[in-house]
C-alpha cells in the first residue's frame, strides 16, 4: 500500500489567504488515485505521482478548484510519518508552503 | 444603448469614474443622449463604498443581465501587501469577496447574452477570473494581477486593452479611459473617440489586442511575480 494512501487534511496558502481541505488517497491495482474536498467541492486530483526519495515518500499532483475561487494547482510533498509537507504553485505565483496531517476518515 | 457599471464593495473609484465620464461625454456632446449610463449593483440601488478613503457611489438600480449594451466590471482598491490570514484586505481578498456575490451568476448571464458586452477594467476581470467566468478566455487585467490571472484558466495578454469579442478588458487603473475610448470607437465609430479624446485632452495609446491576423512567432513571456 502506498504511504499517501487514506485521509489527509491539508493547509496551504492563497493569495486570498490559508485555505484548507481534505484529501483522500487510495490504490487500485498499482494505481494511486486521490480527491480533494474543500469549500463545499470534491475534485479529482490529475497527474498523481509518487516516488521514494531518501526524504521519504514524495508525491506530486495537480487539481483544477473552483472555490473558494477558480485556481489552478500544483502539489509537491513528502511524507513523514502521519505528516506531511511541501509547496504548491497557482499558475506562476511563487510557491507557498503546504503543511498536512494524516487523518482518521 | 444602456451601460451600466456595476459597484461592489472595496471598487476602485477611477475605474468606474474613467469609463463613466468618458461614455457620458461621448453621449451628452456627440451623441445625442445615445447612450443610458448607470452606476448598478447586483444588490440593487444602494450606496457602495469604495476601497478608497470611504469614498462613496450610489447604485440606483440592479444590474440586469438582460439589458442589450455594455456592463463595465471594475476592481477594487486596498493594499497590495498584507497577509490575508492576519485580516489584511488585500486586493485579491477584496476582488474574491465580490466574486462570491450574486454579481457573479448575473454577469455569467449577460457573457452568455448575445447583445451584451462585458468589460472589465483593472481588478475587474480577475474578480470575474476568480469567479470562474474566463476560462479559456484572452484577458488582461492590472500588472500586479497577471500572474493570479493565468493560475485562474484564463488566458493573460499583456496589452493595455484586450478585445476577446463580446469580452473587452483593460489593465490598470487608468486604462478605463482607454477601455471606453475604445467601446466608443468600436460601437460608434472613431470621429466619436476622437472628439471625446479632444475634450479630456486624452490619448490613448498601445494598439488593442485581438485574436486576429497573424500570430507572432514568439509571445514575450509575462514576468512572474
Amino acid at each position: 500500500m502506498n504511504p499517501i494512501c487514506g485521509d489527509w487534511r491539508l493547509q496551504m496558502k492563497t493569495p486570498i489567504g490559508t485555505i484548507e481541505a481534505d484529501y483522500h488517497f487510495e490504490e487500485h491495482d498499482g494505481v494511486v488515485t486521490g480527491t480533494a474536498n474543500g469549500a463545499g467541492e470534491a475534485v479529482a486530483l490529475t497527474d498523481l505521482v509518487t516516488r521514494d526519495t531518501p526524504d521519504g515518500p514524495r508525491v506530486t499532483w495537480r487539481q483544477q478548484i473552483t472555490r473558494p475561487l477558480r485556481l489552478n494547482l500544483e502539489y509537491d510533498v513528502t511524507i513523514t510519518g502521519g505528516t506531511l509537507a511541501g509547496e504548491s504553485r497557482a499558475g506562476r505565483l511563487p510557491r507557498t508552503r503546504v503543511t498536512g496531517r494524516r487523518i482518521t476518515a | 444603448m444602456p451601460v451600466q457599471i456595476v459597484l461592489f464593495d472595496g471598487f476602485d473609484p477611477l475605474d468606474v469614474i474613467a469609463p463613466f465620464e468618458v461614455f457620458v461625454a461621448g453621449s451628452e456632446y456627440f451623441l445625442d443622449n445615445a447612450l443610458d449610463i448607470a452606476l448598478v449593483s447586483a444588490e440593487g440601488a444602494r450606496d457602495v463604498v469604495s476601497g478608497s478613503q470611504g469614498l462613496t457611489l450610489r447604485a440606483t438600480a440592479s444590474l440586469d443581465p438582460h439589458r442589450p449594451g455594455i456592463i463595465v466590471v471594475p476592481g477594487a482598491s486596498g493594499p497590495v501587501d498584507g497577509d490575508p490570514d492576519q485580516g489584511a484586505e488585500t486586493i485579491p481578498v477584496l476582488l474574491a469577496r465580490f466574486a462570491a456575490t450574486g454579481a457573479i451568476p448575473l454577469i455569467a448571464e449577460a457573457m452568455h447574452n448575445p447583445d451584451v458586452l462585458v468589460a472589465a477594467v483593472c481588478g475587474g476581470s480577475l474578480a470575474l477570473a476568480m469567479g470562474g467566468l474566463l476560462e479559456g478566455r484572452n484577458v488582461v487585467t492590472h500588472a500586479l494581477g497577471m500572474p493570479l490571472l493565468d493560475a485562474t484558466g484564463a488566458t493573460a495578454v499583456n496589452a493595455r486593452v484586450v478585445d476577446d469579442g463580446d469580452l473587452v478588458t483593460a489593465g490598470g487603473v487608468t486604462s478605463g479611459l482607454d477601455l471606453a475610448l475604445y467601446l466608443l470607437d468600436r460601437q460608434f465609430g472613431p470621429r466619436i473617440a476622437h472628439a471625446v479624446e479632444g475634450l479630456f485632452e486624452y490619448e490613448r495609446r498601445g494598439t488593442v489586442w485581438r485574436a486576429e491576423g497573424t500570430a507572432p512567432a514568439t509571445v514575450p513571456a509575462i514576468p512572474a511575480a
